[in-house]
């Protein structure tokens, strides 16, 4: 297969996610009365126009995940040895390293793209093709960066959340991130159709089995399975844009409500905690 | 003057002095709190080779020496604690520390083996400290566990769980304000939705 047939299956991916964001604008949730304040207040904060269609795409991979994933991650981590498995996670993600650079310097941040190379060189070689994280146990610790995140820090708003087919929670931003991850991503392009195909999997199984356990934790003790995981997400992602630094505005028990209008971030704007 | 002068810079001072000395105390105290409670939690919760009826025993005796419930319920039922009515209040507050007893018990089961870590700490307002800490799991990149620590009547309780950036009382909101919306803005919709969860097992 030669480069520019990739470029067009790379690009039927683009077309068919562009045609499901399409999609999305068909559907949309009804807005709650204005004279209603705590609903409109409490519907902006979700920041979620699109509830409708998402909450049948997440029906659509929890009945996935049921018939195909978790089945295969159940198996994977019966019968395969944990050090297999820390061996085929470790791969993975020296795969991811080449974007991680990319966006490590997007980001303007040079000490982290130069961790992330001698990352990469270091499992690459003494790792033998990263099956090793010996960077890691050489105090060369790991970090991870996408291009939902190098936007973030563009200041680019998240956008509405979206639930995309079989990649799961994401928002506008995150699912532009998703698609130039995958076009930057020298492991696209270079490598076979199995390669790829066989990554993909391989990435799905190692990620439902290393959470396999929350997983069914939360669909056992939510109320709400579907908001649980909105909000999980939203939290996620900005405590990744942010790198882990504690977020000093983050609403907390002790403010309540007071949402500032126009605030159509997913950063709520609640007071933060005043000592009483 | 002059005199006076210094006397007044003295009681400024003195005013300084007294009024930062508590507040770095105070953090301190937290810090402590949090050890105390996370030691426990470990130790107690996290033991090796008891029943689960045991360890819900222990989170339940546990449970009000280390969180201010009350404040964590009404902070998770958002902008609808205004419009709730007594009763709800009261029904919700009952249901919400059976759900948490019931949803958290079983999390505690795979403390064993990890150690618990304390950082340093950072007051956030005059009532209000963040505690961070961390869970050191062997061959594995350690969580990092922040706690937000608010000291009242003479008390500290823990308001507020981070692990690696999600908030365990944010969560929670958001999860339960959805459903209300969905049960068409009633409080009423949550209590029934509580009800059955926690009388399901």
């Amino acid at each position: 297969m030669n480069v520019r047939s990739k470029f067009k299956g790379q690009l039927a991916g683009v077309l068919i996610s562009a045609t499901c964001a399409g999609m999305l604008l068909a559907s949309c949730a009804t807005a709650p009365p204005p004279e209603d304040k705590e609903a409109v207040a409490a519907f902006k904060e979700a920041n979620d126009p699109y509830e409708p269609l998402n909450r049948a795409v997440l029906d659509f991979n929890l009945a996935l995940d049921k018939a195909i994933v978790r089945p295969v991650a159940s198996v994977y981590l019966e019968i395969v040895p944990e050090p297999v498995q820390n061996s085929v996670h470790n791969f993975l993600e020296n795969l991811r390293s080449p974007v991680i650079f990319a966006n490590d310097l997007f980001q303007g941040n040079l000490d982290r793209a130069g961790t992330t190379l001698a990352r990469f060189a270091l499992n690459s070689t003494a790792g033998i093709l990263g099956l090793f994280d010996v960077a890691t146990e050489a105090g060369i610790k790991k970090h991870d960066e996408d291009f939902g995140q190098t936007l973030a820090t563009w200041e680019v708003e998240p956008g509405p959340y979206l639930v995309l087919p079989i990649f799961g929670p994401s928002n506008s931003r995150d699912s532009v991130g998703l698609i130039t991850d995958i076009l930057i991503d020298p492991f696209t392009w270079f490598t076979s159709n199995e390669f790829r195909v066989g990554r993909t999997i391989g990435t799905a199984v190692d990620k439902r089995a290393r959470n396999f356990d929350q997983i069914n934790d939360l669909e056992k003790n939510s109320l709400d399975f579907y908001s649980a995981v909105r909000s999980l997400y939203r939290q996620k992602r900005r405590d990744q844009i942010q790198n882990g630094a504690p977020a000093e505005n983050t609403p907390v028990p002790g403010g309540l409500s007071g949402l500032p209008d126009g605030n159509s971030g997913n950063q709520q704007g609640e007071a933060p905690p005043t000592g009483k | 003057m002059r005199r006076n002068f210094f006397l007044g810079l003295g009681a400024f001072s003195l005013i300084v002095v007294l009024n930062t000395a508590p507040a770095c105390a105070a953090s301190k105290e937290a810090e402590n709190f949090v050890r105390i409670m996370g030691e426990r939690v470990f130790s107690s919760l996290g033991e090796k080779g008891i029943s689960d009826e045991e360890r819900t025993k222990r989170f339940k005796e546990l449970l009000p020496q280390a969180l201010d419930l009350p404040r964590i319920a009404r902070f998770t039922l958002g902008r609808y604690w205004r419009i709730a009515t007594d009763e709800e209040k009261k029904e919700y507050i009952t249901l919400f520390r059976k759900f948490v007893i019931q949803a958290y018990a079983s999390r505690f089961k795979g403390l064993g083996g990890k150690t618990f870590k304390l950082l340093h700490s950072r007051d956030v307002s005059a009532t209000q400290t963040l505690v961070f800490s961390e869970i050191i799991i062997p061959k594995q990149p350690s969580v990092r566990v922040n706690w937000r620590v608010r000291f009242k009547d003479e008390k500290h309780r823990i308001t507020d769980i981070m692990v690696e950036g999600i908030s365990m009382s944010v969560t929670q909101r958001d999860e339960f304000v959805s459903v209300i919306r969905q049960t068409g803005g009633k409080v009423d919709g949550l209590i029934r939705a509580l009800r059955k969860k926690t009388s399901s097992n």
